[in-house]
């Protein structure tokens, strides 16, 4: 590994920002993982542990999520090349599609969990059982993480909209991609978990 | 107990006295213009030695240690099983203490001889390839051999008993705070039992409407085992983790509410035979909990009877069936 | 010249709401050992309980009140107690007080940076644990007593308050506590990753990086692969407790009725737990092995002996540390088979403890040892660690604990190779880094006395401890006596008191020397201990960005002392040679 040397080297807050933002991101995301992980791993460990281990069947409205999100990391992406090539104005239409559809999610995810009430699976209560309240909690936590990527989302959109990002300024529009791809990847293994696994 | 406290307070007296006494020598250095950071060779010389004098209070102390109260530890194993553990704890014991020895010789030998010296000249020798290729090498070769070992007894341990053996099923129970034991009977089975069936003098949660259930014997206080022959146990809880810890069979297993876990082992020295070898008339066997489990974790015990077996067959012809019991 | 200027702040942002690395550092040493002190206080006063059983004592008295009648403490507060001091001196004083300290003290002084990657979540960091550190202290004093299911808090006995009062409002508070400690241990641990990662001063390679920054560098990582999945462990915890779930819960009858919950596991529980608390053993002692490190290299004026196996043993140990946590569970019912697997991979972490080992005994060898408490310290650790570190041999093994599991045996090997060797390791850090927190020196001849006193009374009170254990006496009782197995054994645990009361007292000595020489003591000057690493180039006053003028940039590893050319004579003059010193002609850059 070759060392990075500050440039300028005095003590530049922008460029130790500019240094540092990414990496604190991405080790949070390890984090992050390792906390879904832990679940994760639960559910298999409880699940070779019982003898009478409830099968569910994931609500369609779970699938349904799993395509909002797809296309939304999609459209956020879109924002992030147009914001590199200097195209302002994509950026705000990528943003806000983005955010409807991020907003989409929680709703479709919201409609997952009425119907799997519906189906009589309890998250707590003398009716649940560990699989269904890993269920719950599993997704409900996703749904919590991606609250801050929603709270991202509207922070570079207000941005965007002060025209405070151009080619040369994309920190926060990359950081905040990043982080909401991350999302939708965790989503995309906690579905498929879920689904095939649990 | 004023005698601990007064300890204390002059602990505490001779502790300021001292630190005024360092801190008046301090000023009075500075005074004349010495460095206080600095650590003379008068020092450096003094705790070189100190080091040597607690490496033989170190040693002296295990030494003495070990001969007031090598005595009191537990006696030979009452389990087939548990010589095995205890030959395997010796074979440890026996690199393990070599290796205590040597290396804080070494530690405190060296911080010793190589104390500061003006004129001396530390040795700039980064590293060393063979060096410590060999400390690499003998501590695995010596941790295979642990290894191989240790695992070889543990699989034996835990092979459960051939149900086709002559054995005796016993079931032992945890609560806050006592055990219960339950005997399979005549049948060799144990009735189907769930917390849901706990009621009044059934604290064992047997349901009463399985036939395997009425000859199943249940006892609190104390169990009896015979001699020789193999005893299957199986371990339940119905409020919170217990662990169920029999120290002169070198046995433990955690008893887990919702689960059942298991552990056997063939005893080998009767209870009669064990007063003799302990030199103790009031000797007893004893199952205690060992896994904090609630205020009187301390004090969650039942004795242990191990005897010839018809002793053991006596005993248990004259204690009540369940059904009988209901 | 220095373009920047260093401008006065005042008081609330300089101490308080600081960003400032050297500050947080202090924050954390301080409050760290304030809730050091309180672990050790609850210590001393259940020894007396242990040592002389049901008598009545007039400190207990005073400092429990309603916790123990009479002067006698109750049975349930007994483990409140053991259950507290094992959570603070675990978490409180040895993971955020030592990482806290030293990783925030010494991570930009010694790679040359102005500051952590972020002083914001740096100092998010620290409010945390102050606020986690309050709420702890605050759950003592709640209706039914403080969390009292050991440090370990397994269910159902932590689930329930019908077990035991302590998992009332006690428990509550202490889940809340650890879940904003976990997320002030991760912020910090960021900040350290990528500050070593990305702000390494120019020259300052992996491989020139001092081996206290490795130390630090890979207990971050660890602890952010693993605290996480504590917290996810706790909240599965939280949910059983109060919101009707049973992730844990199965099959209970207690309190003369029949719980709603099944299908849950408590093992679960212990495998998530055990995930994050094997690991933790390291995060807790890695930092004080790498202080050690420095120190000893330091001291004993000579390079540290096999600088890269000593880096490439901490991996070794970071990432074995991740996949042994089942020896914890040898007696939980567990398949065999993993056990077995538990045993192997345990045992091999014995390989590069054993490498770390020797390597500080060649670095001692021909030295030329100056004693300051830090070198008394460093000595001692490595002498803990071995006497500590043995007994693993015997824990790890599936067979051999069966019989020791859970006894006393257990409580002194871990309080001496965990215990003792990071204590000792974060007081040789205060010892030799004092001069860098507050400009001043401390009391050498005091320290030394300490130290003394300290490392005698402490294996006074663990050594036998291991003599109980082969004797079988359990863990957490609140007393012996109620075995007639156990009454022959009774003179171990008044003599273990006693030495735990010396040794509360001999801290007494830290504490004055430590508070005396901060606002007193001789002011100190650049390089006290004649060191190489980057450090000690800094101003002695605390400036904002840490050096006038530029960063220095790096030329050497940080362990050339008494380096000699052909004739024997010091290159350089001196021997040492800080790492800012470019190369000199003809000498060669050590392949370390």
């Amino acid at each position: 590994m070759t060392t990075i040397t500050l440039q300028d080297n005095i003590l530049s807050k922008d460029e130790i920002r500019k240094k540092t933002a990414k990496p604190l991101l991405w080790i949070g995301i390890v984090s992050i993982v390792m906390f879904f992980g832990g679940w994760t791993s639960a559910v298999i460990v409880s699940k070779g542990a019982s003898s009478n281990w409830l099968n569910i069947n994931l609500p369609i409205s779970f699938t349904i999520s799993t395509i909002i999100i797809i296309l939304s990391s999609l459209s956020f992406h879109y924002g992030l090349i147009a914001i590199k090539n200097n195209k302002t104005s994509q950026l705000k239409w990528s943003v806000i599609i983005t955010l409807l559809l991020g907003l989409g999610f929680v709703l479709s995810q919201y409609l997952g969990w009425k119907e799997l009430y519906q189906n009589g699976v309890f998250a707590t209560g003398s009716k649940s059982t560990s699989a269904s309240s890993f269920i719950y909690l599993i997704t409900v936590f996703h749904v919590l993480h991606l609250l801050a990527g929603i709270i991202s989302l509207i922070i570079v959109g207000s941005k965007s909209f002060l025209e405070k990002y151009s080619s040369q300024n994309t920190l926060g529009v990359e950081l905040s991609v990043i982080y909401w791809h991350f999302l939708g990847g965790l989503w995309i293994y906690l579905f498929l978990f879920l689904k095939y696994i649990a | 107990m004023m005698m601990v406290i007064l300890v204390g307070v002059t602990v505490l007296l001779i502790a300021i006295s001292v630190a005024q006494i360092l801190k008046i020598a301090e000023l009075n250095a500075i005074s004349k213009g010495s460095n206080v950071y600095e650590i003379s060779d008068k020092e450096n010389k003094l705790q070189g030695t100190l080091m040597m004098v607690f490496l033989l209070f170190y040693f002296g102390f295990f030494a003495w240690q070990y001969y007031k109260w090598g005595d009191l530890m537990l006696p030979v194993s009452a389990s087939e099983h548990g010589v095995g553990i205890d030959k395997l704890m010796n074979i440890t014991w026996l690199l393990i203490i070599p290796v205590f020895i040597i290396t804080h010789i070494l530690l405190f030998w060296f911080a010793y001889k190589y104390a500061y010296k003006k004129n001396n000249k530390a040795e700039y020798f980064s590293h060393s390839n063979k060096l410590e290729l060999i400390w690499t090498l003998v501590p695995s070769l010596a941790l295979t051999v642990l290894i191989l070992y240790g695992l070889n007894n543990w699989n034996k341990i835990m092979t459960p008993v051939n149900p086709e053996e002559e054995h005796v099923l016993l079931e032992v129970v945890g609560q806050q705070f006592s055990w219960g034991a339950r005997y399979a009977g005549k049948d060799g089975k144990l009735g189907r039992a769930h917390v849901n069936y706990i009621e009044g003098t059934n604290f064992m949660g047997i349901d009463a409407s399985d036939k395997n259930a009425d000859d199943d014997v249940v006892v609190k206080g104390e169990f009896h085992i015979p001699v020789n022959v193999p005893v299957q146990f199986v371990f339940r809880s119905n409020d919170i983790i217990h662990s169920a810890y029999m120290p002169h069979f070198r046995a433990q297993m955690n008893c887990v509410p919702g689960m059942k876990t298991q552990f056997n082992f063939v005893p080998t020295i009767t209870t009669k035979e064990m007063k003799k070898i302990t030199n103790n008339e009031n000797f007893e066997y004893i199952l205690l909990c060992n896994k904090i489990c609630g205020a009187a974790h301390y004090n969650m015990q039942m004795n242990i009877v191990v005897e010839s077996k018809e002793d053991y067959e006596k005993w248990l012809a004259s204690q009540k069936t369940f059904k009988e019991n209901i | 010249m220095s373009t920047h200027h260093h401008h006065d702040q005042d008081f609330l942002f300089k101490y308080v709401f600081s960003t400032d690395h050297k500050m947080i550092s202090k924050q954390f040493l301080i409050t760290g050992f304030i809730m050091g002190f309180i672990g050790m206080i609850m210590s001393t006063l259940f020894r007396l309980q242990l040592g002389w059983p049901g008598e009545s004592f007039w400190i207990i008295d005073k400092l429990l009140g309603s916790w123990a009648e009479n002067g006698v403490m109750a049975p349930d507060k007994y483990l409140a107690l053991v259950t507290m001091h094992g959570t603070i001196m675990v978490f409180f004083l040895l993971t955020a007080g030592l990482s806290g300290t030293f990783s925030n003290l010494l991570i930009p002084l010694q790679i040359g940076a102005r500051d952590m990657a972020s002083g914001f979540l740096n100092m998010l960091s620290y409010w945390f644990f102050f606020l986690s550190s309050v709420i702890m202290l605050i759950s003592l004093g709640v209706e039914g007593g403080a969390a009292s299911a050991g440090w370990t808090i397994y269910p159902p006995l932590s689930a329930l308050p019908q077990a035991i009062p302590g998992s009332g409002l006690g428990m509550t508070l202490w889940l809340i506590s650890m879940a904003i400690f976990i997320v002030s241990s991760l912020l910090g641990s960021l900040n350290y990753i990528v500050t070593i990662l990305n702000l390494r001063t120019k020259g300052m390679s992996m491989t020139r990086m001092p081996l206290t920054i490795w130390a630090f560098f890979l207990t971050a990582i660890i602890g952010v692969v693993s605290f996480p999945v504590l917290l996810s462990a706790a909240l599965l915890l939280i949910f059983d407790r109060s919101f009707g779930t049973s992730f844990y819960l199965s099959d209970i009858y207690i309190g003369g009725q029949v719980l709603e919950h099944t299908g849950g596991s408590p093992i679960l529980f212990e495998h998530l737990f055990w995930f994050l608390g094997h690991p933790e053993v390291y995060i807790v002692l890695l930092p004080a092995l790498g202080i050690t490190s420095e120190i000893i290299s330091t001291m004993s004026r000579k390079p540290i002996f096999g600088y890269r196996a000593m880096i490439g043993s901490m991996l070794a140990i970071a990432f074995l540390s991740t996949i042994v946590w089942g020896h914890h569970m040898f007696v939980t019912g567990m398949n065999p088979f993993l056990g077995a697997v538990f045993t192997f991979t345990t045992l091999l972490i014995a390989i590069p403890s054993a490498v770390k080992v020797f390597n500080y005994l060649t670095t001692l060898w021909k030295g030329n040892i100056k004693f300051s408490p830090a070198t008394l310290f460093s000595i001692g650790l490595v002498s803990t660690f071995i006497s500590g570190g043995l007994t693993g041999l015997i824990l790890g093994d599936s067979a051999l604990d069966i019989n020791v599991h859970d006894t006393y045996f257990v409580v002194g090997h871990f309080h001496i190779v965990m215990g003792l060797s990071a204590i000792f390791g974060m007081f040789a850090g205060v010892y030799h880094w004092f001069p860098k927190l507050f400009g001043r020196m401390m009391n050498n001849r005091l320290g030394s006395i300490h130290f003394w006193v300290t490392i005698v009374c402490a294996y006074g009170v663990f050594f036998p401890m291991h003599f109980l254990g082969l004797a079988g006496v359990p863990r957490r009782y609140y007393t012996n006596s109620e075995f007639p197995l156990f009454d022959n054994l009774m003179d171990i645990n008044v003599l273990i008191s006693m030495f735990a009361i010396a040794i509360a007292f001999g801290q007494l000595l830290f504490l004055y020397n430590f508070v005396y020489s901060a606002l007193r003591g001789p002011k100190a000057p650049q390089n006290p201990w004649e060191s190489n690493s980057l450090e000690w180039t800094t101003p002695v006053e605390h400036i904002h960005g840490n050096w006038y003028g530029d960063i220095p940039e790096v030329h050497r590893w940080p362990y050339d002392y008494s380096k000699v050319d052909k004739n024997g004579e010091y290159i350089g003059g001196k021997d040492f040679i800080p790492q800012t010193t470019p190369l000199f002609e003809n000498e060669t850059e050590e392949a370390h």
